[in-house]
């Protein structure tokens, strides 16, 4: 019993302190797997635009709301670690002269964030009444007479109330979810995958330029 | 998935306003004396004397004072209470509400500190981590996730702790966050899958459980 005691404690201790979740997506077997793939120096990167509807299956936040998804592989030469950073990605719209840097999990997770519509709207909803009344008491002459009826109905449709805003818990959810599921950022050795979010929406029929710097050289990959 | 809630309040309300009306009947009031003119005359002519006029003062005062009691009393037989039957109100109201649920941490009857804190789930020396079947239930800020798991007696885990069987675990509501959901069954692979809970919204996980390559030794 007092083992069994222990093992538990030792587990839920390990559980208080185990880091965040799995980084990155699985990668594929190689980059040539992924809609547009390069090569430079032994090192490989494949990409793939996510469209909104898949960005919508693959994430429970509304990421496809303000941000384009791109899915990036990294394959490291076999005797050359790689440093892998979202600085050295850019993209370029075509017909644009703009070219944006990914953000961050916490920055989309923060522009994602919903706020509530304001309770102080002036709402007007359609009411019925019908009154009567007669007689009453005359302060002035003091004189009393007829007879106090009064009726009245009146019917009201509250209609739709302020729509909810996020909450800060989603917003943290929301910035595990983007975080988890980005590429792993520092040096690897082995393949990593995962999303990068850029803050431009993901208009159909857009071709986007991926440009990947690496040691000062870059590296093009054209999405549609 | 928007929660939609709707109240009817319908009531009807039967108003009797009684006017508490104190008629007053003042009776008009005396004015005070004024001062005979022999004894204006008399202070005029003999301004000097202060001793008599402070006299003639005290006296016209006692005099005030005691009109005064007389008048009140007067008014106090005179005064007579009067309640009269004012109006009959009937009223009936109809209201309904198909606003949003209550963000997270607030309910119907206001914020409520304790939600973050309480995890939900409990520990048993025997079976280990578990969770109260309420803990799931429908509630403000949640979202939902709808399980379907094959075989439909398999176990269900959320963070490690013992959640209950699939059948009865269709529709899952979890407060925002990532969770570890796992699926097992007896001579099955485990399902496991890192979940993103969002207040409001629904994941569809559908756990099918394939058979176990370790074939269980006699």
């Amino acid at each position: 019993m007092k083992r069994k005691f222990w093992t538990a404690l030792l587990l839920a201790g390990t559980a208080c302190f185990a880091g965040p979740g799995p980084k990155g997506t699985a990668p594929k077997s190689a980059a040539s797997f992924y809609s547009t793939h390069a090569e430079q120096q032994g090192t490989a990167i494949g990409a793939t635009l996510v469209s909104p509807q898949q960005a919508q299956k693959l994430f429970t936040s509304p990421v496809n709301r303000c941000c384009t998804v791109i899915e990036v592989a990294v394959f490291p030469s076999k005797d050359r670690p790689q440093d892998v950073s979202l600085n050295d990605f850019v993209l370029r719209v075509e017909g644009t002269e703009t070219a944006l840097k990914p953000s961050s999990a916490q920055v989309t997770a923060a522009s994602l964030r919903k706020k509530a519509s304001s309770d102080r709207d002036v709402r007007l909803s359609p009411t019925v009444g019908v009154g009567y009344n007669t007689g009453g008491y005359d302060p002035v002459s003091g004189r009393r007479g007829g007879v106090d009826e009064g009726v009245g109905v009146a019917v009201s449709d509250g209609g739709p109330g302020p729509k909810p805003g996020s909450t800060e818990k989603d917003r943290s959810a929301m910035e595990t979810e983007l975080s988890e599921k980005g590429l792993p950022e520092g040096t690897v050795t082995a393949p990593v995958a995962g999303y990068i979010y850029f803050p431009v929406s993901n208009k159909k029929g857009t071709t986007k330029v991926l440009e990947y710097t690496l040691n000062g050289k870059k590296m093009v990959l054209t999405l549609r | 998935m928007s929660l939609l809630r709707s109240g009817v309040l319908v009531a009807a309300t039967l108003a009797l306003s009684l006017n508490l009306l104190s008629q007053q009947t003042l009776t008009t009031a005396e004015q005070p004396q004024a001062a005979s003119p022999a004894q204006s005359q008399n202070a005029a002519a003999s301004p000097a004397n202060d001793l008599t006029q402070a006299q003639s003062e005290e006296k016209t005062a006692k005099t005030e004072t005691s009109q005064d009691q007389n008048k009140d009393s007067t008014d106090s037989k005179q005064r007579k209470t009067h309640i009269g039957l004012g109006a009959v109100t009937v009223g009936a109201g109809y209201s309904h509400f198909s606003g949003p649920p209550y963000p997270y941490g607030y309910g119907p009857y206001g914020y409520y500190p304790y939600d973050g804190l309480y995890s939900g789930m409990l520990w048993s020396p025997i079976w280990g981590p578990y969770y109260d079947p309420a803990y799931f239930s429908r509630g403000y800020g949640r979202g939902e996730v709808r399980l379907s798991a094959d075989p439909k007696t398999a176990a269900v885990y959320v963070d490690g702790g013992y959640a209950g069987t699939a059948d009865k675990l269709k529709n899952i509501w979890l407060d925002p966050g990532a969770y570890d959901l796992s699926v097992t069954a007896d001579g099955r692979e485990p399902f496991k899958e890192r979940i993103y809970v969002l207040s409001g919204k629904s994941v569809k996980i559908a756990a099918k459980l394939s058979e176990s390559k370790d074939k269980p030794q006699p």
